[in-house]
C-alpha cells in the first residue's frame, strides 16, 4: 500500500487533521484502533464540547458526529480496527499495520501525523501506598465500562485528582446510583475546568478536598477503605489529618499523559516535561515529514483546541507536501521563562514563518491577575493581559510574524499583576 | 485417594510436583488461591543467586549452588526465560573491601565458580551508571535472572502432562490422620485423601504444620519487602544485577535487570506481624530510594510503573526446613523458604523426594519432561509471525499495546490447563496490563474476551480471587 499523508488514529485530532488536508492531488489514510471513529469522545457523553469550534454545546458523541459526516464523500481512505505497530523512516516512512480482518500489512507514505491522543497516570506512577485490591482504577476506565458496556464499576466511590474525567465521573456515578463521597486533590487548586467543580461536584454536594492525598488504601482482595490526609507545602503528608472513607472504588484523575510509546523507532526529539514531540510552528518534529498535534503532542484542556490543533497539523501536513522543494529549517526555540511550564510549539523556524504562530502553553502558578509577555533578546516584543490564570486551564497566546524583531530565539514569561 | 497431595503452587510446590509427576504415583497440587503462585512467588527480586551469600555448610548454601546450576537444564525442559546477568556486589571503601573479601571467601567455600574482582573504574566501564563512590566489585558470573511465575505455570503444565493434578481454591482449614492417610478439609466443606501430604504453603506453612503437631519446630516470622518496577523502556540501564554488601536482614536494596526489559529496584526487609499484610508503604518508597544512592545516582524514578510488596516465609529456623513431620511419617514440610528459595526450588524439589522421602517407586517410563508453551506472538520472528496470524487472524488485533499482547495471547493463556479467567491471571500469563499504562487501555477488552471465552457475563468476570468482579452492576437491564 502507498499513500501520501497517514493519520494515526482518528479521533478529535485526527478528524480535524484530515478534513483540512483534502486536496485532489493527495492520498489520505486515516488509521483507527476502535472499529469506529470518534476516539474517546465517544465515551463522553456529557455535554459542554463545541462551544469554540461550533457555537453549541453538544455532547462528544455529537461533535465527533460533525466531523464524520464532513468525511462522508470525501477523497479520504480510513482503515478501522487497524492498530499502527511500528512506523520507520527511510526515505519514505514505512508503517506496519495489524487488523484481526487483514493480518500484518506495510504501508508506504509521504507524510505522517500521529493524532493518537492520551493515556491515563496510573496508581503506580504516583506511588500511592497501600494494598492492592480490585476497585482502583483510572477514571476514563470506569467511563468506559459505564458509558460504552452499560456497568457500574462501584457504588461507593472517592475520588483521587481533580481532573476533569474524575469531576465527569462524579457526577455521572452519582447519576447512576453510586454515592460519591469525595474528591482529593495534591494541588491546593482545581486542576479541573471551574466549570466541572461548579456542575459535577458542587450542584451534587460532592466535597473537594485541596492539599490532600490518598496516603492507604485497604483491603486484601476488594477495595474496603482508604486513608486521605492533608499535606504540606512540599506535599508530604500532615500527621494527624487523617480522613478515612469506606469504598468499593477509588477512580484516579491524576493526569494524563500523550500517547506516543508505539513510534519509537522513529528517534522523534521529546521533552521531558510533555513526554511528548518537539516540534515547531508547523507542528513538524525533528524528523522531517512527521507532524504530531492533539493530545498526543501535549495535553488541552478543551476538545475545541484539539480540532484546532488537528486542523494545523493537517494545513502544514498538506503545505509540506505540496511543496516542490523542502528548504533549510532555521530553528530556534520559544522557551518557558518565569513561571511557564512549557510551551507548544517548542521552536520557530524562520523560514517557514508565513503564519502567525499559535503558541499553546500551561502556567505552573494560579493568578487572579497576570500578563504574558514575550522576550526576544530582552526586549518584550508582545504583552497580554489576562485573569483567572490557572495551571489545569491551557493559555493561548498568537505571535505574528511581523512582532518579531530578530531571527532569535524567544521567550514567553508569566507576571503578577497585583 | 492420591498418592501425594502438595499444598501450596508457589514455586517450590510446583517444582514438587513436576519432580514427584515423574514417578508411577498420583499426585494433586492445591492452592488456597485462584491462581497458581500468588504470594511470594509473584513478589521476589527474580534472582537466580550464585550462592555466595548463605552460611556455609548450611542447607541453603548447598541447594542455592545446586538450583543455580538445575535452572540452565529448566530453560531447555520448561522453556522458561533466562537473563545470564551475571552480578556486582559493590564496596566503598577499605572497610566494605575488606568484607568484599570475606564474601568472596564464603562464595568459594560454597563452590561458586568463576568470581573475580573489578576496580570501580572497571565496573564503571561495564556499568556506566554504576556510582562513582563505588571503589571494588565482586563480580559473580553465575547469577541470573528468571521469571519466577512462569516457571511454576510451566512446571504444573509439565506436571499435568504427565498425570498430576492442579486445584485452585482448596483452603485447607485442618487436617486429619486416618488409619493410614491423611484427610485435608477445606474451607468450602469438601474434602481430599492422600497417603502423604507435602507441605510447601510459604507464610502459611506453620499454620498448616500446626494443624497435625502442636510444637512444630518452626515458626514463620514473615518479612516483607517492597519494590519498585522501572518501565521496560528501561532496558540496559543496568545489565547486571547490582547487589550492595549483604547484611543480616538480607541481600539489601538491590537493582535488578528483569526477563521483559523492566528494571525492579528493592527490596526492604523488615519483619511483621500480619503475613498476609502485602501493601506498600510510603516509608519503604523513601527508604528504598535512599539506600540505592549507594549503588548508583542515575536511576530514572519518573519511570516507575509500580510498586508492590511480598512477604517472604522467614521461620525461626536458620535453615531451609525440609523434613518429615516428627509426629506423622508422610507428612512433609517445606518451610522457611526465604531467599534464595526461589534459586534453591528446583534442588529443593530434589532434595525432598530423593533424600528426604527417599522415594523408591519406578519412574514413568513415559515421563516427557518436556513443556512446549504456545509463544507470545511478539517473541515470534517475521515468518513466525506470518504463518500464525494465517492460522490465527485474532493475532491481528493488538489488545495491550504497551507490552504488544494480541486477542490470540489472550485466548491462548486462558484456555490452556494451566490457564486463568481473571484480569490479573491475564497479566501473569500474557502481560496484558502488566505495561506502562497498567491496563488502563486494554483492560476493559480483556474483560469483555474473556467473558466470552468461558462463556459468563462481563459482571461475572473476577479481578483476581473469587468475587471480585470488576464491574458490580449492570445499568441498562431490560
Amino acid at each position: 500500500m502507498k499513500t501520501d499523508l497517514t493519520i494515526v488514529g482518528g479521533g478529535a485530532a485526527g478528524l480535524a487533521a484530515a478534513l483540512s488536508a483534502i486536496d485532489p492531488q493527495l492520498n489520505i489514510l486515516i488509521i483507527e484502533r476502535e472499529p469506529r471513529l470518534g476516539g474517546i469522545l465517544n465515551q463522553c457523553i456529557h455535554n459542554g464540547f463545541g462551544l469554540h469550534m461550533f457555537q453549541e454545546e453538544l455532547t462528544g458523541p455529537e461533535y465527533a458526529n460533525r466531523f464524520i459526516e464532513a468525511l462522508k464523500d470525501k477523497h479520504i481512505d480510513i482503515l478501522l480496527g487497524t492498530t499502527v505497530i511500528d512506523i520507520q523512516k527511510k526515505t519514505d516512512f514505512e508503517i506496519t499495520l495489524t487488523s484481526e480482518a487483514n493480518g500484518y500489512q506495510h504501508l508506504t507514505s509521504k507524510a505522517v501525523i500521529i493524532a493518537s491522543g492520551c493515556y491515563e497516570r496510573t496508581r503506580g506512577a504516583v506511588q500511592i501506598p497501600g494494598e492492592r485490591p480490585k476497585g482502583i482504577m483510572p477514571a476514563g476506565s470506569a467511563q468506559r465500562y459505564l458509558n460504552m458496556e452499560g456497568y457500574l464499576v462501584g457504588k461507593r466511590v472517592f475520588i483521587l485528582g481533580s481532573g476533569d474525567i474524575g469531576l465527569i465521573m462524579a457526577r455521572r456515578m452519582t447519576l447512576e446510583g453510586a454515592q460519591v463521597l469525595g474528591v482529593a486533590e495534591l494541588m491546593p487548586y482545581s486542576n479541573g475546568l471551574t466549570r466541572n467543580i461548579v456542575q459535577c461536584l458542587n450542584d451534587f454536594d460532592i466535597p473537594l478536598y485541596l492539599s490532600h492525598t490518598v496516603t492507604d488504601i485497604k483491603g486484601k482482595d476488594i477495595l474496603e477503605q482508604i486513608t486521605i490526609q492533608q499535606v504540606d507545602d512540599k506535599f508530604e503528608p500532615i500527621p494527624g489529618t487523617e480522613k478515612v472513607f469506606e469504598v468499593d472504588t477509588l477512580l484516579l484523575s491524576i493526569g494524563l499523559i500523550p500517547d506516543v510509546g508505539l513510534f519509537d523507532s522513529l528517534q522523534m526529539k521529546k521533552s521531558p516535561i510533555t513526554k511528548s514531540a518537539i516540534v515547531d510552528q508547523t507542528l513538524m518534529t525533528n524528523v522531517e515529514g512527521l507532524f504530531v498535534c492533539g493530545n498526543a503532542l501535549h495535553v488541552h484542556d478543551l476538545v475545541d483546541w484539539v480540532s484546532k490543533e488537528g486542523e494545523k497539523a493537517g494545513k502544514t501536513a498538506k503545505a509540506y507536501l505540496l511543496e516542490q522543494k523542502h528548504e533549510e529549517k532555521d530553528l530556534k526555540s520559544i522557551a518557558p521563562g518565569s513561571n511557564i511550564r512549557y510551551v507548544v510549539p517548542h521552536l520557530i523556524d524562520y523560514n517557514h514563518l508565513t503564519e502567525p504562530i499559535q503558541c499553546a502553553f500551561r502556567v505552573t502558578k494560579k493568578m487572579a491577575q497576570g500578563q504574558f509577555k514575550v522576550v526576544q533578546n530582552g526586549e518584550v516584543i508582545l504583552l497580554k493581559k489576562a485573569k483567572h490564570i490557572a495551571p489545569a486551564e491551557m493559555e493561548n497566546l498568537i505571535i505574528k510574524p511581523e512582532d518579531l524583531k530578530s531571527k532569535d530565539p524567544i521567550e514567553i514569561h508569566l507576571e503578577e499583576i497585583v | 485417594m492420591k498418592d501425594y497431595i502438595v499444598i501450596g503452587s508457589g514455586i517450590i510446590g510446583a517444582l514438587i510436583t513436576r519432580t514427584l509427576s515423574k514417578y508411577q504415583v498420583s499426585v494433586l497440587v492445591i492452592d488456597k488461591e485462584n491462581d497458581i503462585s500468588s504470594h511470594q512467588t509473584i513478589a521476589n527480586s527474580a534472582i537466580i543467586h550464585s550462592g555466595h551469600d548463605p552460611k556455609p555448610g548450611s542447607l541453603k548454601a548447598r541447594l542455592c549452588v545446586e538450583g543455580n546450576a538445575m535452572y540452565d537444564t529448566l530453560e531447555h525442559e520448561l522453556a522458561i526465560p533466562l537473563l545470564r546477568t551475571g552480578a556486582y556486589v559493590v564496596a566503598h571503601n577499605n572497610f566494605e573491601e575488606q568484607m568484599l573479601q570475606e564474601l568472596h571467601q564464603r562464595a568459594k567455600q560454597n563452590g561458586v565458580l568463576g568470581t573475580y574482582f573489578l576496580s570501580g573504574d572497571e565496573a564503571r566501564k561495564v556499568e556506566p551508571r554504576l556510582s562513582e563512590t563505588i571503589t571494588k566489585v565482586l563480580s559473580l558470573p553465575s547469577t541470573k535472572v528468571t521469571f519466577p511465575w512462569e516457571v511454576s505455570i510451566h512446571a504444573i503444565s509439565n506436571a499435568i502432562k504427565n498425570g498430576a493434578e492442579f486445584k485452585r481454591n482448596a483452603h485447607v482449614i485442618s487436617i486429619k490422620k486416618v488409619e493410614d492417610h491423611f484427610v485435608l478439609h477445606l474451607k468450602d466443606g469438601t474434602t481430599l485423601e492422600s497417603k502423604h501430604v507435602i507441605n510447601a504453603a510459604g507464610v502459611m506453612s506453620d499454620l498448616i504444620a500446626r494443624m497435625i503437631e502442636e510444637n512444630p519446630e518452626f515458626e514463620i516470622k514473615p518479612r516483607k519487602g517492597e519494590y519498585f518496577v522501572l518501565d521496560r523502556k528501561a532496558v540496559g540501564l543496568f545489565n547486571h544485577v547490582i547487589y550492595p554488601l549483604p547484611t543480616k536482614a538480607g541481600k539489601g536494596v538491590l537493582i535488578v535487570p528483569q526477563t521483559h526489559g523492566n528494571i525492579l529496584l528493592g527490596p526492604t526487609s523488615y519483619e511483621i506481624s500480619d503475613r498476609e499484610d502485602e501493601s506498600t508503604s510510603r516509608e519503604g518508597m523513601k527508604y528504598i530510594k535512599e539506600h540505592l544512592k549507594a549503588l548508583s545516582n542515575q536511576i530514572p524514578f519518573d519511570m516507575i510503573i509500580r510498586n508492590f510488596a511480598g512477604v517472604r516465609a522467614t521461620s525461626t529456623y536458620e535453615d531451609f526446613y525440609i523434613q518429615e513431620s516428627k509426629t506423622y511419617k508422610g507428612f512433609y514440610h517445606v518451610a522457611g523458604i526465604d531467599s534464595p528459595g526461589l534459586t534453591a526450588a528446583p534442588a529443593i524439589a530434589k532434595y525432598l523426594v530423593e533424600e528426604v522421602i527417599r522415594i523408591d517407586l519406578p519412574m514413568k517410563p513415559d515421563f516427557d519432561p518436556i513443556h512446549q508453551p504456545i509463544p507470545l506472538f511478539h517473541t515470534l520472528c517475521d515468518v513466525q509471525k506470518q504463518i500464525e496470524i494465517q492460522k490465527h487472524p485474532k493475532h491481528g488485533h493488538l489488545v495491550c499495546k504497551c507490552e504488544k499482547v494480541t486477542e490470540q495471547d489472550i485466548i491462548n493463556a486462558i484456555h490452556s490447563p494451566t490457564g486463568n479467567d481473571t484480569i490479573k491471571g491475564i497479566k501473569k500469563r500474557a502481560r496484558a496490563g502488566a505495561g506502562l499504562c497498567q491496563g488502563g487501555y486494554c483492560e476493559s477488552e480483556v474483560l469483555k474476551i474473556i467473558a466470552r471465552e468461558t462463556k459468563v457475563k462481563p459482571n461475572e468476570v473476577n479481578y483476581y480471587a473469587k468475587n471480585t468482579p470488576i464491574l458490580v452492576k449492570e445499568t441498562k437491564t431490560k
